[in-house]
This record gives C-alpha cells, structure tokens and sequence, in this order.
C-alpha cells in the first residue's frame, strides 16, 4: 500500500514538474499563432522524454550511475568536455530564464519591485536548497505546479472547437507561413525534451538510491508522469488558440499566459494560474540549479548529492551556489524572461544529441546494464528519436535565425 | 575555427537587432504588434471594468504592455524609413504614443471600474479588436 502511495506522490510530482518557463512560453505562443494545427508535435515529444527518461532512470537504478558519470565514461574527456560546456552554459541559461519567470510571478502577484524580488526569490531558493530534504523540494514544488491545473477548466470554459483540436493530433505541413511552422514544431520538442529533465531525473534515481527493483517504479514515474504532464501543454496550447488566436494576440510577455485562465474564470483562475506558474517555474529553477551541479560535479568525480550534507559535498554545494548568483547576475542585467527562454529552449535543442547519444549508448551496454539492458522496443524508440533529435538539432539555428527568433 | 564561427556569431547579433530602416515589412509587422498590445490591454482593462482581476496584476500587466508601447513608438520615430511610407511611419508612432498613454490611466487606475471599461473602449476600437 506503501509503495503505490509513494508512486502516486511520485507521479503527481512529476506531472506538477513536467511544465517549466519553455513549454508555458511556446505552448501558448504556438496555439496563439497557428492554432490547434501544432497538436501533434505534443505527443512527439512526451514519447521522447518518456523513453530517455526510462532509459536513463534504468541505467541509474542498474548502474548506480547518472547522465554525467557515464558521458564521461562512454564518450571520453575531450567529447565529454564538449558535452559539459554545452549543457552547463544551456542549463544557465534556462536558470536565468526561470528565475526571471519567478520574479514575473511574484511581481503579478504582490506588486513589489522586479528586482527586490528576484533577490528574495534567489534567497528563498538558496535556503530551500540547504534545508529542504530532496523528496519534500520535489513534492513542494510539484503539487503547487498543479494550480496549472486550471489551463485545462479555462481550455474547457473557452468552448474550444474540437474537430479542428482532434485533427490538430494529426502531423501535417504548415497552411501558411512554413518556416515559423517548423521553428514551433522544434520549440515545442526542444521544450519537452530539455536536457536538464533527464540529468536530473537520472541523478534524482541514484539520489533515491534505486536498485533494479525499481525499475517498474521508474517506469511508471517517467510514463504517467510525463504523459500526464503533456496534458497541460495541450490544454496551454488549446487556450492560446481559443483566446488569444481569436483576439489577435501575440503572447509576448510572461503575464499574458495567466490572462487565458483570467479570462474565463476571473480573479480565482487568475490567481491559480499565477500560484501554478510560481511553482512550475521555481520548481524549474531548482531542477536547472541541481542539474548544473550534477553535471559537473558527476563529470570532475566530486562528491555530490542532497542526501550527502553541504559539509560533505563541498564543490557540489559550492557549485549549486555560484550558479543562483550566476543566473541571478543574468536576470539583474534586465534582460527578457520571454527571450530568453526562447534562446534558451533553441539552444538546448543543439545540445540534445550531446544528451541522449550516450544515454542509448550505455542503456545498451551489457556491460553496464546486464539483463536490463534495452529491449527491442526502447532500441525502435530510441533510434527513431535520435533521428529526430539530430533533425531538430540541426535545424534550430538556421531556423531561429531565418525567423527572427519566431518574430517574423 | 574563430573564423568559421564569425559568421554565426554576426547573424545570432543580428537576429536579437530591431535597428535599420523601416520598410514596408517591419510597418505591417509593428502594426501588428500593436493591435495585439491594444487588444490584449483591452482583455486586461476589461477584467478592471468588471473586478474579475487582481489591482496588482491589471497593473503591472499594464505598465508591461505600456512599455512595449512606448518603446516601439520612440523605436518608429527616431528609425529611418524608406520614403514611400515615412508618413505612414509617423503616423503609426503617434498612435503608438497614444496607445501608450491610454495604458498609463489603466497602469495609474488599476481599480477603477470606469477607467478600466473606458479604456477597453478605447483599445479596442484602436486594434479593432472583436
């Protein structure tokens, strides 16, 4: 009774954490400017995230090793090096997307200067950390991002048209304006598959200290977690296109998105929304802030860990630190939340493949893995998806660039 | 390698550039810009209007969008255009000034139900927005 309790939590964790600052910000944008016609990109990339998460949750229950411990291990220093700088310098960017989320937040919530509470935020997150027990940070942050919640009774209350929602699920080429097509179709899967969800997720596994008997749990957690997450970028994308699309607006700022629940519900779906971006974003940020000092302390053979104390984990702690400041500093120059996290979602998509290439490497290792290695199934999945990663990898840029960044 | 990655560097800079001359392009695409803001202040000022909003959120929503506004009217001012449409240009600037001011009231009167429906008005009839 215990066990499936505890992979309930897991689960509503997992899906109050599925949304961060990149999917609320292109999910929203997406339906706002083509409707529901982006649909079955959504799908797309839940898969994707669910097969690498499941991967690497297997590779960290089996071999007590996260993303990092094997990049290292399997692709060597210099190409890990590699693997390192883009991750870390992506991660930051992501850190000071959300952080900047938060302080939008609070400022919509209580008013209060931008910057006085970007430097409470940073406080509140840095004493959360040192205090807050990994499970509790995960559940605390988790529950509060179901306020989100409310995107799917706003979507419903929108009165939505449903013919041309179901035939959204249907993958087809763009009615007009091609390229703004495909730089959403690779925002969206850049979204849903941020690197820093599975560095986390698999450093989260050997955190928790999963054993092989775990795998079930972790197999559960990553498919209903994150299919149920996707929920709430369909019911983000069905609100942009069934408010904004129809009024003739173009998303641009991060208090819009809470606008599409204001609308239909009033004061209390404004309020919900505002509570559910608080938690989504700031759960965020402490997943980018951890995954950056996973990365690095996993890559250089530090001690690392939250079930290690600060004192015993030193460089991990310290690292954990200088990046809140890091992303802190980022946020302080006033540079676009919004923007950012836009360049920040385009630029994790180039790093995808430095990702997931040795992810499927080492799930595939019978050294490494033994009888738990991947099956025929996750082999399918995984090389089709990393088809589709080099894909989106290698069209990002030329995309961001021909598009203006999705302006044009 | 330095040279290799120069030119991805200069066209990354100028992706986040607004400068250069206005053409006929960058008019219909801040035009558009603005109907969206005037529409979306409409939404705002209408949750004011009818007290479906919180006086925090209606008004740094507002001050937001009144920033945007305002920096593309000076944006539209002070950029050069291309001849054929320079009057039009100005033209948009002043509206853009306009627009910016009608959302100082609603920013300045973030509680006021009169304030909050006479804005909506206006914005809306300023986007033609539905």
């Amino acid at each position: 009774m215990s066990k499936i309790f505890g992979v309930a939590l897991g689960i509503l964790a997992a899906i109050g954490g599925f949304v961060d600052i990149g999917d609320l910000v292109f999910n929203i944008s997406a339906g706002a400017t083509f409707g529901y016609q982006l649909m079955w990109v959504l799908p797309i990339g839940v898969i994707g995230i669910i097969v690498y998460s499941e991967m690497c949750g297997r590779v960290a229950a089996v071999s007590k090793k996260a993303v990092f411990d094997t990049v290292r291990e399997r692709v060597g220093f210099s190409a890990g090096l590699g693997a390192l700088i883009a991750s870390e310098v992506v991660n930051l960017m992501t850190l000071a997307a959300e952080l900047g989320g938060v302080a939008i937040s609070l400022q919509l919530l209580c008013g209060l200067p931008y910057r006085w509470l970007l430097v409470l935020a940073v406080l509140g997150f840095a004493i959360v950390i040192w205090v807050m027990s990994f499970e509790w940070i995960e559940r605390v942050f988790g529950y509060g991002g179901l306020c989100l919640l409310v995107f799917a009774v706003a979507a419903m209350k929108l009165s939505p048209d449903w013919g041309k929602l179901g035939n959204g699920f249907v993958p087809h080429v763009a009615q007009n304006n091609s390229l703004l097509y495909l730089y959403f179709v690779v925002g969206l899967l850049g979204a849903a598959m941020t690197p820093y969800e599975v560095y986390f997720y698999s450093s989260g596994g050997v955190e928790e200290e999963w054993t092989p008997k775990d795998i079930g749990l972790n197999r559960a957690n990553a498919i209903i977690g994150y299919g149920l997450g996707g929920f709430f970028s369909v019911a983000l994308m069905t609100t942009g296109a069934a408010l904004f699309l129809g009024h003739g607006i173009s998303p641009e700022h991060l208090g819009t998105i809470a606008l599409g629940a204001q609308v239909p519900l009033g004061t209390i779906g404004l309020l919900l929304a505002l509570v559910g971006i608080l938690f989504a974003v700031g759960g965020a940020s402490i997943d980018t802030v951890f995954s950056g000092a996973y990365n690095l302390a996993q890559f250089c053979g530090w001690e690392w860990g939250r079930y290690r104390t600060n004192a015993n984990a030193p460089r991990f702690t310290l690292t954990w630190i200088v990046l809140l400041v890091l992303g802190m500093g980022i946020v302080m120059t006033g540079v676009d939340a919004v923007v950012l996290t836009e360049y920040a979602v385009i630029f994790s998509v180039v790093a995808l493949p430095l990702t997931y290439i040795p992810i499927l490497l080492v799930a595939n290792d019978e050294q490494y893995m033994g009888r738990h290695r991947n099956g025929r199934l996750a082999n399918v999945l995984g090389g089709v998806y990393l088809v589709v990663i080099m894909v989106v990898a290698l069209s990002a840029i030329p995309l961001m660039i021909l598009t203006n960044v999705g302006q044009n | 390698m330095i040279r290799r990655a120069l030119p991805l560097v200069a066209a990354l800079l100028l992706t986040g550039c607004n400068g250069g001359t206005v053409d006929r392009h960058d008019l219909t695409k801040d035009a558009g810009t603005l109907d969206s803001i005037a529409c979306e202040g409409a939404l705002v000022a209408d949750g004011v209007a009818r007290s479906r909003t919180t006086v925090f959120y209606a008004r740094e929503q507002a001050e937001e969008l009144r920033i945007q506004t305002s920096n593309l009217a000076h944006a539209l001012a002070t950029r050069k255009s291309i001849p054929s449409i320079e009057r039009r240009v100005r033209e948009k600037s002043n509206e853009a000034a306009a627009l910016a001011r009608v959302l100082q009231r609603l920013h300045d009167h973030p509680s006021d139900r009169t304030v909050g429906a006479d804005v909506e008005r206006l914005l809306k009839h300023a986007g033609n927005c539905p």
